[in-house]
């Protein structure tokens, strides 16, 4: 309950830095603080299959591929959040194996070369893709975050999502843009 | 119409109930429905709300403005909501519906969560939550034209449905009061018609068991009574103004037999009755006494046995009650065993009622009526009929009053009138007192002079010495009939003088005395009586006052002879015989054969101032006579019979103890001594009468004019040889009378006789009036013989 408190003021100051930044003149929240609050809240509008998880009391595991653009950002933000008895950590991994192991993993666009790689890697394992690399939407990620005029807006690639037995939210759906590997895209 | 009131009252009454409770119901429902709709608009809204809600998660989670647009703009399904806005978790507003709506028409910051009615709006603020975390508010605006529609509607509907149940209403209730109405209307005309005609025979109609039916009921059955009560009010008027009648009339009447006459006519006519009679009860025999039958009633008085003067007796049956004063009623003579209801059976008469005719609580009769049929009289005949006894019984006796009365009032006019004539006969009798003085004093010198001639002149022819002898007896006669004229009149008693007396010798005189009347006087007016003498001889005497005696037998002699006014016999009997208890009487009889008396003069005659001879009689005489009957303990008996005349006979007790002799005037022919006397008187005639009278018998007489010359010339002789032996004065005398005189003479020389001599002298004897210092009065006209018994008496002694 403690922590539930504490989270919710925090995330009640992240989302009032977000929306109040520019009315306060207070500097607006970092693209990365953005996109970490993004990556939180995938874990509420996707539903993962509990194949994905090694035991029920296995922790749900945000991993960060490669270079961690976040820094202590996401970890702020999952701090004591859990999924269905899961509880949200945060693991910065090198190799597709311990990519394998997440539920949900970012890809920074650094990361470019070392995409297909671990793409294969994983191949249709339930662990959510997201990246913010241009074109990674086609090239198989599920989720590519795109920033648009200092917004910060989702491509989902369905098939890929479906592939990996993962069900998102028609809300989540609604509100990003569904692009089709094969470079098609719809809003 | 008078009835148009309460089937307005009760139309309106049942179509304002009927109305209220639809209007009421009507407004429970339409408020109901406005309520409920307002709750499930807010909860439309909040399901709205919610979904909505539901659907922005993501449009705030990953703050996407255009898809909550989107997201809101599902709103248009529905075209109350007015506005819309999601606020983040900051309150900065999110997306707003529709796109582009002013800032100042939605709120400008977040409002506690739920739904609230503002303005002809309503709106909500619902929390936007993804597992459990609020991610913002959404903010929904609806207009109330809904709720409009759906009043108006209402307002449509329960106009209609009042519309219609009031002409439902109507018609029910319009239909339903006449079952109310109806009746009442009809018991208010039928109560109309009561009171317009007086008419207690109608009747309102039975309108079945309920309340109305019962009130109709109650109604008949008070007007039922109210028929009644009128009928015996009508009864009872009819009989207290035939009883006012009947009291008016024998007010009037004065004699029972019409009294009664009168009432049984009016009761037979008007109340009526077929047989009615009046009984007038007999205490002493206890018997009832028929006295009047009613004029319509006597064709029945055969059969019954009750005509005027039937006596009927009482025994114990109803008669005894009626006359112990209570009301008897039979009302079926046929059933009673007595003598007096049976009568009345067989005659056909069933009932029949006794009514006690009662004064002060004493029951002097019984009013009788009867009718044909069996229980006839109601109560209320009987109350009148007690009622009409009373009055009947009043009646009857103000009429014996009345008569009673008049009885006293003629009684009286008679005592008035024989006190009149008393005061007239007093008059007379003083009067005459004074003439029979006078005369006494005028024949006194003829009484002295005639029995001195006879006496004294022996030469005396035989027919002047006859002649003589009649004036002496005429001068008797007047002196007698001066006496008796004052004893006529004479208003005391005398003090008897008994003495033996012998009732032929009485019988006689009585006779003699009335010469005049029996025979004289009916000779002049041509009518011849007869007297017949049949006296005893050898009487036993009698003790009596002779004068007394003489007197009632003159009174007898006289009736007897104005009994006979066309002449008759007139016999005049004495006898004795053997009384009671060995006692013997002695009578005398007067009879006479003249109108003789009827029972009611026979009964009356005795009475003080009961005449038949009109002005000529007084009334009194056989009331004298019957006086001295009395006191001589004699008895009177009268036999007459009207047409053959009567007898009157007295008798006296015989005296049967030794005969003593009465002290008898001496003769008085011997002389006594030589006398010197003093005559007083104021009458020169008589001084020289008894001048010469004594002188006859050698006495010296000196003679005084008046009584005080007579006393100083007695104190002038006094002491001298020549004093008086004895005085003689008169009474009456101007300034010193006799009584002064007599007293002066006594003073002087109280051993010295005084004899008075006075006109009013017999009266003075008899009633024992000798006034003081007299030694004896003489009467005048003096009797020679009576002067010297006088003298001889006064001087011996």
């Amino acid at each position: 309950m403690r922590f539930s408190a504490l989270k919710s003021l925090r995330t009640f100051l992240v989302a009032a830095l977000l929306v109040m930044m520019p009315a306060t003149g207070m500097p607006a929240p970092s693209e990365y603080q953005i996109k970490a609050v993004f990556l939180f809240n995938f874990s509420r509008f996707i539903e993962w299959p509990n194949s994905a998880f090694p035991s029920a009391e296995a922790p749900f595991i945000v991993g960060v591929f490669g270079h961690d653009p976040f820094g202590a950002e996401l970890d702020e933000v999952v701090k004591g959040e859990s999924v269905n008895g899961h509880p949200l950590v945060v693991r910065r991994v090198d190799s597709a194996a311990e990519a394998a192991e997440c539920q949900i993993v970012f890809i920074h666009q650094s990361e470019k070369l070392r995409l297909d790689e671990l793409l294969s890697t994983l191949g249709n394992r339930s662990t959510l893709t997201v990246s913010d690399l241009p074109g990674a939407a086609q090239r198989g990620v599920m989720i590519r975050l795109v920033t648009e005029s200092g917004r910060v807006r989702m491509r989902i690639n369905v098939e890929s999502a479906r592939a990996a037995s993962l069900t998102i939210s028609s809300n989540l759906l609604r509100s990003a843009e569904i692009v089709s590997p094969n470079g098609g895209g719809r809003r | 119409m008078t009835s148009t009131p309460i089937r307005r009252k009760l139309m309106r009454m049942l179509l304002l109930t009927s109305g209220i409770v639809i209007v009421f119901t009507c407004a429970m429902f339409v408020t109901y429905e406005v309520v409920t709709f307002k709750q499930t608009l807010v909860r439309q809204l909040d399901i709205l709300g919610k979904a909505i809600a539901q659907n922005s998660t993501a449009a705030l989670a990953f703050q996407n403005p255009d898809d909550a647009r989107v997201v809101l703009s599902a709103f248009k399904a529905d075209p109350h909501i007015v506005s819309a806005a999601l606020y983040q978790e900051s309150g900065e507003l999110f997306a707003d519906y529709p796109e582009g709506i002013a800032r100042n028409l939605l709120p400008a910051k977040v409002q506690p969560n739920g739904y609230r009615f503002e303005g002809g709006h309503v709106f909500g603020f619902e929390p936007v939550r993804l597992n459990g975390k609020v991610l913002g508010t959404l903010f929904v605006k609806s207009n109330l034209s809904a709720i409009d529609q759906r009043i108006g509607l209402y307002a449509l509907i329960t106009a209609a449905v009042i519309a219609l149940a009031v002409l439902l209403a109507y018609l029910v209730a319009n239909r339903q009061q006449s079952e109310i109405s109806g009746p009442i209307l009809a018991l208010a005309k039928t109560a109309q018609a009561v009171s317009e005609h007086h008419d207690f025979s109608v009747r309102a109609q039975s309108t079945g068991a309920h309340e109305i039916g019962v009130l109709n009921d109650a109604f008949n059955h008070m007007l039922t009574r109210i028929q009644q009560s009128e009928t015996r009010s009508r009864a009872q008027m009819g009989r207290l103004s035939l009883l006012q009648h009947i009291t008016a009339a024998i007010g009037d009447r004065h004699d029972l037999p019409s009294i009664f006459q009168v009432v049984l006519r009016n009761v037979e006519e008007n109340m009526p009755v077929d047989f009615g009679c009046v009984c007038l009860y007999d205490s002493a025999n206890t018997t009832l006494t028929v006295s009047t039958v009613g004029a319509a009633s006597r064709h029945l008085s055969g059969a019954l046995g009750l005509n005027a003067g039937t006596v009927v007796p009482i025994d114990e049956n109803g008669l005894s009650t009626c006359i112990r004063g209570r009301l008897v009623y039979e009302s079926d003579t046929r059933r009673l065993a007595f003598a007096f209801p049976q009568r009345f059976a067989v005659a056909g008469l069933h009932s029949l009622v006794i009514a006690p005719l009662l004064v002060e609580a004493s029951v002097f009769g019984a009013f009788v009526v009867a009718r044909r049929a069996t229980d006839a009289f109601s109560s209320g005949d009987c109350e009148f009929l007690m009622q009409l006894s009373g009055h009947v019984a009043l009646a009857s006796h103000q009429a014996r009053m009345h008569v009673a009365l008049q009885q006293a009032y003629d009684d009286l006019r008679q005592s008035q009138h024989t006190v009149m004539q008393q005061e007239r006969l007093r008059a007379l009798g003083q009067m005459a007192s004074g003439i029979a003085h006078d005369i006494n004093n005028a024949i006194s010198p003829i009484s002295l002079y005639t029995d001195s001639l006879l006496e004294r002149e022996p030469n005396l022819s035989d027919k002047a010495r006859s002649s003589l002898g009649v004036i002496q007896r005429a001068i008797d006669g007047v002196a007698s009939t001066v006496a008796r004229m004052r004893e006529f009149y004479r208003q005391r008693e005398p003090e008897m003088t008994l003495a033996l007396v012998d009732l032929d010798a009485v019988a006689k005189q009585v006779v003699e005395l009335t010469h005049a009347k029996w025979s004289d006087l009916p000779q002049q007016r041509g009518i011849s009586i007869e007297l017949h003498m049949d006296l005893a001889g050898k009487l036993p005497g009698i003790m009596g006052a002779e004068g007394e005696i003489r007197d009632a037998l003159t009174n007898l002699i006289f009736n007897a002879v104005d009994a006979m006014p066309d002449g008759g016999v007139l016999t005049l009997r004495t006898f004795s015989r053997t009384g009671p208890a060995h006692s013997s009487l002695v009578g005398v009889e007067v009879t006479d054969t003249g109108i003789g008396m009827n029972e009611e003069t026979r009964r009356r005659c005795i009475e003080p101032f009961f005449t038949t001879k009109g002005e000529r009689g007084t009334g009194l005489g056989l009331a004298m006579v019957y006086g001295m009957i009395q006191r001589h303990s004699a008895e009177f008996d009268i036999e007459s019979d009207v047409g053959k005349g009567s007898t009157m006979r007295i008798m006296f007790p015989a005296y049967t103890q030794p005969v003593m002799a009465a002290p008898r005037p001496t003769d008085g022919h011997l002389p006594t001594r030589r006398l010197r006397i003093l005559l007083i008187d104021d009458d020169p005639i008589i001084i020289k009468a008894l001048e010469d009278a004594l002188a006859g018998d050698g006495h010296v007489t000196v003679s005084a004019s008046g009584g005080q010359v007579g006393l100083d010339t007695f104190g002038a002789a006094m002491g001298t040889n020549h004093a008086f032996d004895l005085v003689v004065t008169d009474l009456g005398m101007p300034a010193v009378d006799g009584r002064r005189v007599a007293e002066g003479i006594k003073q002087r020389s109280p051993r010295t006789p005084v004899i008075m001599l006075t006109g009013w002298g017999s009266r003075m004897i008899a009633e024992k009036e000798t006034p003081p210092f007299v030694d004896r009065v003489l009467s005048k006209p003096p009797r020679l013989q009576d002067l010297r018994g006088a003298l001889r008496e006064l001087i011996s002694a």
